[in-house]
């Protein structure tokens, strides 16, 4: 660990010991949240190599007082196969200010739009980070970016403005280090970091007795790389976008549906319908279908999300699977979460890919078995 | 003599007649017993195996009723795993209207509606309450028979029997035990679809706190498995100053 790393720790723990005292004097609230845990997976087919193993220590802190504060969430992470990975992580931090009826939130920060469940369609701002592919959990898939976001609510309805002044891009493996990898690719270039190529938009969102719904529109970039001449670059797009949930008996009913116009006037559509059956008994089935169409060009993606909790709440299976429905290419994480006391999970799971071509053939053979052990404090 | 006796004897059968009370009359009650327009309190859950092995949840509520309607939002605050997770009700007494109902993950960032029907007969995160168990239930959910009247715990209660009208209940039927005194359900048996006892509530502590009769602990057990799950009550607190947008998505989202 670097001095500067270790500095830095110690100035934040430092802060957090200073808080943690003035807070008794003053009335500020203080927060603290977090998680050790440890993974390791190893993938069933010959070699049987490691496809991840790390263990990493996740703190999450909160400051408040008068309506307002500051967040702070970091990792400190040793990763055994990836060095790059490992050391000190800072992925949220930021202030916030604002009472019952508006707020400002500046700074490091993961926003989420829409009602779609790890597939998206207006869910634009934050990124993913693919450096284990979709085998890791959700929250670590989000990239945070640097943004300014204002909310104004009113009761049933709100309104939220989005500023990121330096866009975040899809993080794409390309060390041969790491299993997951899709190098080698060309360099990367990145828009320049100018006025002109800020990220902003906006999003009215309504909640209401029976539905709910949004509308967004969003000035940004294709995130994903794509090989422009020798180098991997990205394009401006406008997206405009709504959501909507509807509940019927034991059914919620979600849709998602944007148009994403590039600078030329060429249009990409994208369409999410997706239905959730809560029979009871602790089942949770989900089911989506995700739809893009341009220029004559369909893809398809289908996921299905099934879990149960047993022996109340104590263990819980479940099931998640992405179809790429146009190449027949599969992806499914099976995964039983036990909890052993309050603080301490141990998962096990086996996440399968099949594929013949399509966004999963790269990973045909990264089928692997993995297991978990969390202690939250 | 013997025509006063008659004419007493009237006299209180008349009065008997003007106070009787149907099984409705005495679950309306219950219903309607005073619990301010607003609600605060902290509940501390311990969920315990049969074998003793506990499991611990905390959570903080607050509610508003809007008419006859209720709008409750609630967060956990223990343990780590589920600090922040956050649901919004917002509970109509009309029969036959789904309850509207969300909840906020924080690792997600991301909150989902969920089905306000099958909550209804859902167990609450892993408890033996059932989030109906949890809210209130239009009165017209339920056939209620008065059974008989008789002491327990040294207080006069009334002995009410509960038929859901919806046969895709939890239970077949349910005998509460209301105190007179207070208009509370002090202890109740919950029968499952083979009319087996199934669950049963026990009312711990019942105190007043600033005028309104407070449950500030009960049990829940389920006899069959053997499961149980104690709620104690914290800091109640009633009529306190709540602003309307405390009970909106956009409130879940923000936290605590």
């Amino acid at each position: 660990m670097s001095t500067a790393l270790k500095s830095f720790l110690f100035g934040v723990a430092a802060v957090l010991c200073t808080a943690a005292t003035v807070s008794a004097q003053d009335g500020m609230d203080v927060s603290v949240k977090g998680f050790v845990d440890t993974y390791h997976a190893m993938r069933i087919e010959a070699p049987n190599d490691w496809m991840a193993s790390r263990s990493r220590v996740r703190g999450e802190f909160r400051l408040e007082k008068d309506g307002g504060g500051a967040f702070v969430s970091a990792n400190l992470i040793y990763n055994a196969l990836l060095s790059d990975q490992s050391g000190f992580q800072l992925r949220e931090a930021y202030l916030y200010w604002g009472n019952s009826d508006w707020d400002i939130r500046a700074g490091n920060q993961i926003i989420t739009w829409g009602v779609a469940d790890g597939l998206r369609v207006t869910d634009l701002i934050s990124p993913m980070d693919y450096t284990e592919f979709l085998a890791q959990d959700y929250d670590d898939i989000r990239v945070p970016v640097g943004a300014l976001r204002a909310r104004y609510i009113h009761n049933a309805w709100s309104l939220e403005a989005v500023l990121v002044p330096v866009p975040e891009f899809y993080k794409i493996p390309v060390d041969p280090a790491n299993p997951w990898s899709m190098g080698p690719l060309p360099p990367e270039v990145r828009p320049d970091k100018t006025i002109g190529n800020m990220e902003y938009g906006g999003r009215f969102s309504c909640f209401l007795g029976g539905v709910d719904f949004s509308l967004m529109a969003l000035r940004t970039w294709s995130k994903i790389p794509e090989i422009v001449d020798d180098h991997l670059g990205y394009h401006r797009i406008t997206a405009l976008g709504g959501d909507v949930s509807v509940p019927f008996g034991q059914l919620v009913f979600r849709g998602e549906l944007a148009d994403y116009i590039d600078d030329h006037g060429n249009h990409q559509g994208c369409a999410l319908a997706g239905l959730d059956w809560y029979p009871g008994a602790d089942w949770t089935l989900s089911a989506q279908f995700n739809q893009t169409y341009e220029s004559g060009v369909q893809a398809s993606l289908a996921t299905l999300r099934i879990s149960k909790a047993l022996f109340n709440n104590a263990l819980t299976l479940s099931t998640f699977a992405y179809a790429d429905v146009k190449d027949l290419g599969l992806f499914n994480r099976l995964s039983i979460d036990w909890a052993a006391t309050d603080q301490i999970h141990a998962l096990v799971g086996f996440d399968y890919f099949h594929a013949e071509d399509g966004m999963f053939k790269a990973y045909a053979d990264n089928s692997e078995i993995w297991l978990k052990l969390k202690y939250n404090f | 003599m013997k025509r006063n006796i008659i004419l007493t004897a009237l006299f209180v059968a008349v009065a008997t007649l003007s106070n009787a009370q149907t099984g409705r009359d005495i679950a309306q009650r219950v219903k309607d017993r005073p619990d301010g327009d607003t609600r605060y309190a902290e509940m501390q859950l311990t969920l315990v195996k049969k074998n003793g092995d506990k499991r611990e949840r905390k959570m903080v509520s607050w509610a508003m009723d809007e008419g006859k309607d209720t709008k409750k939002i609630m967060f956990f605050t223990y343990p780590g795993d589920v600090k922040g997770t956050g649901f919004l009700t917002w509970d109509y007494d009309e029969t036959g209207k789904d309850d509207d109902k969300w909840l906020y993950l924080p690792a997600m960032k991301k909150t989902r509606r969920i089905s306000g029907a099958s909550s209804k007969t859902d167990y609450f995160m892993g408890t033996d309450f059932t989030y109906d168990d949890m809210g209130s239930r239009n009165v017209d959910e339920d056939t209620h028979t008065l059974l008989r009247e008789e002491m327990r715990d040294d207080h006069q209660c009334w002995v009410v029997e509960s038929v859901p009208v919806d046969t895709r209940e939890i239970y077949s039927r349910k005998v509460s035990w209301i105190r007179q005194d207070c208009d509370a359900a002090v202890y109740v048996e919950f029968y499952d679809k083979l009319n087996k006892l199934h669950r049963v509530m026990t009312v711990l502590d019942l105190q007043q706190v600033e005028g309104f009769w407070t449950i500030m602990k009960m049990e829940m057990k389920n006899v069959q498995n053997g499961h149980s799950t104690q709620i104690v009550v914290s800091n109640p607190r009633y009529d306190i100053e709540v602003d309307k947008n405390m009970f909106t998505v956009t409130k879940l989202e923000k936290g605590l």
